[in-house]
């Protein structure tokens, strides 16, 4: 199951998700420790599961946080999808995803029906590496972060001299090589079965799925913002964009916005499963269904 | 404001899309209900239906099959065309394909971007059986989130 060729194999748990990174030949100890240091360094950020992260200020009272430089990207994506879902992808999601119970204490006890989240107007502002909020919001960057992060660790490795490599984070994941990979796209209701097999090379591929991460009542993670609750018309989907921040995001912008809207600005392909079973997919992906 | 001598031509094709929903939404009142003599009901798995219904067609009242048509639409750059074939088993949508019939580079990018394809039914074909370096997908996302539930539900079994 690994890339024809590549010996490299580094395999490590974090963010809650399996990495594993595979690369000609064997990285270095010390790269390794450095690939962690990344990941480790945009959690301290990020985390909305940490009382110490950076963003937790926001939490208990709004006021000024300042993020890395990769910040900018992140926030200016989030504005962009924020207005082509109507409001449906927010940063604020939060809010709501604690109120079901997904919180930090993963107590999983809705504490009430579904509520919106904060809107995104001039009390909270996300300008650049800055976010200003002037009252108290939880941020959930989850359905961009971790692409972001899978292209910080694969930036990191070009600079570090190994090029070539494919960097994957429980399933999504960049590729940078000379080699094709060949992806099964699992079945979003049987696992050990796969719907197609596609193609990557020097591109992202990421997915998103509602119906795995699921708790009380079939409740799961992926919210309408506007509303709160939980987006059931889609059950899965899988992204290929340039880079998987964008490729993430927009795995879940498609459980709330239809793909056209997404296409006219970005560009990528897509398979969008419903929960009928339908699968609608972008047309250069036509082969790759069963 | 309106152009109304470009009109018809968009009109075809705006024409040609309203009908192709209306076959999709068609499908979807009549699937709940069993059609007569079919075995597992019209809720079945469309694509894998192997045997074609000999009585086609279905309470839709459209004959099985595939079936093809060409819309045109003027751009700035002139006229444009683009193919739809549409196959209908049991009288529902099973796929759509559409055929990009561009003439300048402009239409080429666009239609390229915004041409989709539907399957009515997802299939599944075991990983055992394919070639495949890596699987994308939700069994492998969030071990952290798993494990938590498993703590949960081991917690509230004792």
């Amino acid at each position: 199951m690994s890339p024809a060729g590549w010996s490299g194999q580094f395999s490590f748990d974090a963010i809650g998700t399996s990495w594993r990174i595979d690369t000609p030949g064997e990285l270095p100890p010390e790269i390794r420790d450095d690939v962690e240091d990344v990941i480790r360094d945009y959690d301290a950020v990020y985390s909305r599961f940490r009382s110490d992260s950076r963003i937790a200020v926001l939490a208990s009272g709004g006021g000024e946080v300042n993020l890395p430089p990769s910040g900018e990207a992140l926030g200016t994506l989030y504005r962009t999808l924020h207005r082509l879902t109507r409001g449906g992808m927010s940063p604020l999601v939060g809010g709501p995803l604690e109120h079901l119970g997904y919180d930090a204490g993963y107590s999983f006890t809705p504490q009430g029906p579904p509520m919106p989240a904060a809107a995104w107007d001039e009390s909270f502002q996300w300008l650049g590496t800055t976010i200003r909020s002037r009252r108290p919001v939880t941020l959930d960057v989850g359905a961009a972060g971790k692409g972001q992060l899978v292209d910080l660790v694969s930036e990191y490795l070009h600079r570090a001299g190994h090029p070539h490599h494919t960097v994957d984070a429980g399933g999504d994941m960049r590729h940078c090589g000379p080699d094709t990979l060949r992806i099964a796209l699992e079945h979003p209701y049987a696992p050990d079965t796969a719907i197609g097999v596609v193609d990557l090379r020097d591109r992202a591929l990421c997915a998103s799925a509602s119906n795995r991460r699921r708790w009380a009542d079939g409740l799961h993670h992926v919210l309408d913002a506007t509303t709160g609750h939980c987006v059931d018309t889609v059950v899965a989907t899988w992204v290929l964009a340039d880079d998987a921040l964008v490729a993430d995001a927009l795995a879940t912008a498609l459980f709330l916005a239809p793909p056209e809207v997404l296409l006219t600005e970005f560009d990528f392909d897509y398979v969008r499963i419903s929960s009928e079973g339908q699968a609608l997919y972008s047309s250069s992906l036509a082969g790759a269904l069963f | 404001m309106t152009h109304a001598v470009k009109k018809p031509h968009q009109r075809w094709a705006l024409t040609g899309l309203a009908a192709l929903s209306l076959l999709g939404s068609a499908a979807c009142a009549a699937s709940p209900t069993p059609s007569p003599g079919a075995g597992g009901g019209a809720g079945g798995d469309a694509a894998n239906a192997a045997e074609p219904t000999s009585g086609a067609g279905g309470e839709a009242g459209y004959t099985d099959g595939m079936f093809s048509a060409t819309g045109s639409y003027q751009t700035p750059g002139g006229e444009e065309s683009i193919g739809v074939t549409v196959t209908l088993e049991s009288g529902i949508v099973s796929d759509v394909q559409t055929e990009p019939m561009p003439s300048n580079g402009t239409t080429e990018l666009y239609q390229g971007k915004f041409s989709s394809g539907i399957r009515e039914q997802i299939v599944g074909t075991p990983l055992d059986d394919l070639s495949v370096d890596k699987v994308s997908g939700s069994s492998l996302t969030s071990g952290g989130f798993r494990t938590a539930i498993e703590q949960i539900k081991t917690e509230a079994a004792q």
